[in-house]
Parts: C-alpha cells; sequence; structure tokens
C-alpha cells in the first residue's frame, strides 16, 4: 500500500516504512540507542530528500528519547541539574547547527556534509566500539581483567565550578556546556539525538557515574530533539509529519521486542554486533562518497533568483 | 462509460462547428488532478477532432502533437567533481524558467513531420525548450561565465535528469486517429510531478507547417490532508513543528504508559 507524502512530495510503500521503523526501533531497543544514525541514512537510500530525511528523524528522536526519559525518571536516574547544563549547551548547538544547514543547503553542499559527518561518525565510534568489545570479549574468555584507565585531571582545572549532587562531581560547567553544543550542532545536521557521542563523552570525559549517563543523555536529548525539530519545521519546511508518524509507529512497534530480546543476550556480544553495523553503514556510506556517482550532474529546485 | 462520454462530447463538437479551415477541436478526460493520500501518479486522456475545411477530402500528411507542460520554476544544475577523492557539487548553472514536466505525444516521430527549424521555431521537443538566460556558478558561489559548449553540457544533464525521473518523456505514436477526423493521446503522469497549472497545448500540422493550434489548462493540486498538512507547513510553520513535535512526545509517552502497564 502507498501513501504519498505531502513534504518529501513523493509516494512511499507503508509497509516498507513501517517495516524500517520498526527494524531500526528493534536495533534501538536492544542497544539502548535512539537510533536516528541508522534511520536517517535508510530515508536517504530510500529516496527521500536529505533534508527531509534528517528533519522528520528529529520526531522520531523525541518520541523514544521521552520514552527512555520517562523510563530513567521513575527509577530516578536522571541528574537534571547536569542535564539542564548539557542543554543550555545543547540549545545553542542545535541553533548553529540550523544555520550551518542552511547555509550549507544554499551553496548545494548540504548532502556532502551529511555523508562526510555520518561517515567520520560511524566509523570511529564503530571502530573504537569494536576494539573495546573484542577485548572485552577476549578478556572475558581468558579470565583476565582488563586494566583501568587513569584518570586525567586537566578537567579539574577549568573554571565556574558547580557541585552535581546526583552525579556526585565538582566539575567546571565548560566541558558539559561544550559536549552539549557539539552533540546539538550534531543532532541538527544528522537527525539524531546523539547519545552515541555523548554517552561516551559523559562516561570518558565528565566522569560522571554510569548509573545516571543515559537517563540524562535522554532528558537533554529530548529538549534538543524538539527544538531542533521546530527549528526544522521554520527554516526549512523539511519535517513530514506523515513520514515521522508511520517511522514512529514502527519505532515504538520494534522497540519493544529489541529490549526483550537483549536480555537474552551477552552485553559484549551486544555491542560487537553493533559496532559492525555502525561499521557497515559507514563503510556503505564512505563508498558513495567516492565511487564515481552514475552521473555528475544532478538537478534541483532552485530559490527564486533575487 | 468515459469512453462513451467521450464519443458523446467529441460529437457533440463535431457537430456544433462550422467548417471553415482546418481546425482542432479537444478536450481532455480531467481538468483538475488531485493529489491525495493515495496518489501514486494518474494519466490523462486528451481526445479531439480535427473539422476538415472540405468536408470529404481525404487529409494526407497531417500530423497532431500534443504537448503537455507543467508550472515552469528556477533549477539549478550542479556537476560534481572529484576533489581529494570525494565527489563534491562544483559548477553550478541556474535556469530561471524550467518547465517541472515536459510531455509530448505525436502522430509520427517529430523528425519527419517537419523540419527542425519548424520545430525550433514554434519550441515544439524537450531539446527546444528555452528556459531563459542561465546563470552559471562555481564553487564558492562566485558568478562565473561558461563556454557555451559547456553550458550546454549543463542543460543536456538537466534534461537527461528530467527524463531518468520520468518528468520528461516524448512519445512518437502516442496520438493516434481513429478514423479520419477523431483523435486521441494518452499522457502518464507520473507521482512526482510539481503541483501547479499545467497547459496541454495541441498542434495540427500538414505537410510540415502548423495549422492550428488550441491548449487547454489542467490544474494539478495536493488535495484533502496533503493539502492542509502542506500548507500549514509553508503558512505557519512554527505551529506545525510544535504540533509534530508533541505529537511525537505524545507517542512516546503512550508507549511508556503502555510498556509500564504491562
Amino acid at each position: 500500500m502507498q501513501i504519498y507524502l505531502p513534504i518529501a512530495e513523493l509516494p512511499v510503500s507503508i509497509l516498507t516504512i513501517l517495516a524500517m521503523g520498526a527494524a531500526v526501533g528493534f536495533l534501538s531497543g536492544m542497544f539502548g540507542i535512539g537510533g536516528g544514525f541508522l534511520m536517517t541514512p535508510l530515508l536517504i537510500f530510500l529516496g527521500i530528500p536529505p533534508a527531509v530525511a534528517v528533519g522528520t528523524q528529529t520526531t522520531q528522536v523525541v518520541a523514544s528519547s521521552v520514552t527512555g526519559a520517562l523510563a530513567h525518571f521513575t527509577r530516578g536516574s536522571i541528574d537534571f541539574k547536569m542535564g539542564g547544563v548539557l542543554l543550555a549547551g545543547g540549545i545553542a548547538g542545535s541553533l548553529s547547527g540550523i544555520y550551518l544547514f542552511k547555509l550549507l543547503t544554499a551553496i548545494g553542499q548540504i548532502d556532502l556534509a551529511i555523508s562526510v559527518v555520518y561517515v567520520a561518525f560511524l566509523s570511529v565510534i564503530g571502530a573504537m566500539m569494536m576494539i573495546e568489545s573484542v577485548q572485552a570479549i577476549r578478556a572475558a574468555r581468558g579470565g583476565r581483567v582488563t586494566p583501568k584507565r587513569k584518570h586525567h585531571s586537566w578537567i579539574h582545572g577549568l573554571p565556574f565550578k558547580a557541585r552535581f549532587r546526583r552525579s556526585k562531581l565538582y566539575i567546571s560547567v565548560i566541558p558539559p556546556v561544550l559536549v552539549g553544543y557539539f552533540v546539538g550542532t550534531l543532532s541538527a545536521i544528522m537527525g539524531v539525538g546523539g547519545g552515541f557521542i555523548m554517552i561516551p563523552a559523559m562516561i570518558y570525559l565528565l566522569r560522571m557515574p554510569t548509573n545516571v549517563v543515559i537517563g540524562t543523555s535522554f532528558f537533554q536529548i529530548v529538549f534538543v530533539a524538539a527544538l531542533t525539530g521546530v527549528l526544522h519545521s521554520v527554516e526549512n519546511q523539511a519535517v513530514d509529519i506523515v513520514l515521522g508518524f508511520l517511522l514512529v509507529i514502527g519505532g515504538v512497534i520494534g522497540a519493544q521486542y529489541g529490549v526483550r530480546a537483549a536480555e537474552k543476550m551477552p552485553a559484549e556480544q551486544l555491542r560487537a554486533l553493533l559496532a559492525a553495523i555502525l561499521l557497515l553503514i559507514g563503510m556503505r556510506l564512505g563508498y558513495d562518497l567516492v565511487s564515481t556517482p552514475p552521473d555528475v550532474y544532478s538537478v534541483i529546485e532552485a530559490e527564486p533568483l533575487p | 462509460m468515459m469512453r462513451r462520454a467521450v464519443a458523446l462530447i467529441v460529437a457533440g463538437l463535431v457537430f456544433a462547428l462550422p467548417a471553415r479551415a482546418d481546425q482542432l477541436v479537444t478536450d481532455l478526460s480531467e481538468h483538475q488532478i488531485a493529489i491525495r493520500s493515495n496518489f501514486t501518479g494518474t494519466e490523462i486522456l486528451l481526445f479531439g477532432a480535427v473539422e476538415a475545411a472540405r468536408p470529404g477530402s481525404r487529409a494526407l500528411n497531417r500530423d497532431i502533437v500534443v504537448v503537455v507542460q507543467g508550472p515552469s520554476r528556477p533549477m539549478t544544475v550542479r556537476r560534481k567533481e572529484q576533489m581529494a577523492a570525494v565527489w563534491v557539487n562544483h559548477d553550478s548553472v541556474t535556469y530561471p524558467n524550467v518547465p517541472g514536466y515536459y510531455a509530448i505525444a505525436s502522430t509520427r516521430p517529430l523528425e519527419v513531420m517537419a523540419t527542425p527549424e519548424t520545430m525550433k521555431a514554434l519550441r515544439i521537443g524537450i531539446e527546444n525548450i528555452s528556459p531563459g538566460t542561465p546563470a552559471a556558478h562555481a564553487i564558492d558561489g562566485t558568478p562565473q561565465i561558461l563556454p557555451p559548449d559547456d553550458e550546454r553540457t549543463f542543460w543536456k544533464a538537466l534534461i537527461r535528469n528530467m527524463r531518468r525521473d520520468g518528468l520528461y518523456f516524448s512519445v512518437p505514436g502516442g496520438v493516434t486517429f481513429l478514423g479520419q477526423t477523431l483523435f486521441r493521446a494518452t499522457v502518464e503522469i507520473p507521482a512526482n510531478v510539481p503541483v501547479g497549472l499545467y497547459t496541454a497545448k495541441v498542434y495540427l500540422l500538414q505537410d510540415g507547417e502548423v495549422i492550428d493550434t488550441i491548449s487547454s489548462p489542467l490544474y494539478i493540486d495536493k488535495r484533502g490532508v496533503e493539502r492542509f498538512i502542506f500548507r500549514m507547513a509553508h503558512t505557519d510553520p512554527l505551529l506545525y513543528g510544535m504540533i509534530a513535535v508533541l505529537l511525537a512526545a505524545f507517542a512516546g509517552w503512550l508507549a511508556s504508559a503502555v510498556m509500564a502497564r504491562r
């Protein structure tokens, strides 16, 4: 069954979109991730204009992060103060990301920028995860304990220190604001929540306790993604409510099964699998960047000439 | 059902008009196409009759060309070049008046019907679309002047892309005569057509010269929910964005409420 998307201006198969939403939702439930970085490339492969893919994807991120944040709220595993500081950076980042998106669209490099950013992040994070999970699997088999890393304390020398009770931290607000800003910018350009960057940054850079990391990340992603979605609507008219609705439905259903499936698999193998998926998508996008395109010319509707 | 209605209308048209010079009488099966949520493309039927100046005379070398053209808007063609192994959009050319859709059907291939010069003068055919004065830009957005040959490759690329998307096409033999005077043509409207005012223009050619033309309007527009959503996204984007985000947040809350109940 086909449905015509009012903003993307093309018909798509409802079942395909629901299945994609469910598949990504399954993975996101399984790995506890937002899934935006999987969905946006898939939508682009499907022929949805990149701007619409990114803009619409923000609604899916809002939906899944609300679910996640609520679950962590009931468990009390959200550091609201840290979340607020990250959010302050995130709002600024989202604003500048939208501006950058508009600028890149105007000069015709947005598709390239989205692909390059994706390739860079998918391969770097995929490789890091792969190395770490393989080491963990080996360590588990060999019975060795991986040595704990040393604390780098340059962060403690920064000014504007604040106490984050829930995270049991007394650190400068500059690193969390910068992390929030960086992730907010990426979120606007890539249509992702940014949890896959935010969470490692919180653990390794800010040294937050792991039990509050995911909840706090979800908490600030809700608001950054909501802002990004509204901004994408206002600045680029790129949010397709029909497409978003289908993705959310598929995602919600898929996530339920993903969570259950994850309970049956060991964490290290799970992470190795996610790393493999990230690397594969990254390689595919990277291949598209360097392989000779079938037609080096492309046509796009131009802004009316001044 | 439709065929009978068409026949009736054509018969009415044929008998209503007094015979002077050879004249065209045409109509479209639809003057409005609504894009709704189930739109996956359609086709329109154009039918008509040639009113002969001297009834009974056998018309030789008589040809019909049907051109359906969509709304014009500025289009930019970009050329990728490999920079440090990566293909990057480099030079671009913007044409101010490019029809978003151009379908041409004819009784015979255009080149056997009339000379290329005639077709060019009449601007019939995909190759003879006049897109206005092109403006070329370099990668950094500064205006530049391309050699005519190079500029031509951009225009050819535009046509190639539009053909690939099914928005430009020609159907030689797509117009069929049903007997001496009646003719019909079906024109494909793909799902990715731009919305706006279209014109269906019919040319009557005799011995390679156009002796009559007639054009009828055709509206393609979004309707129903599609129209509502599209208009809201463009006229009230702030409200639209907030609704989209709130709906998504609501769905997320609903999901967690359902999970909590289990």
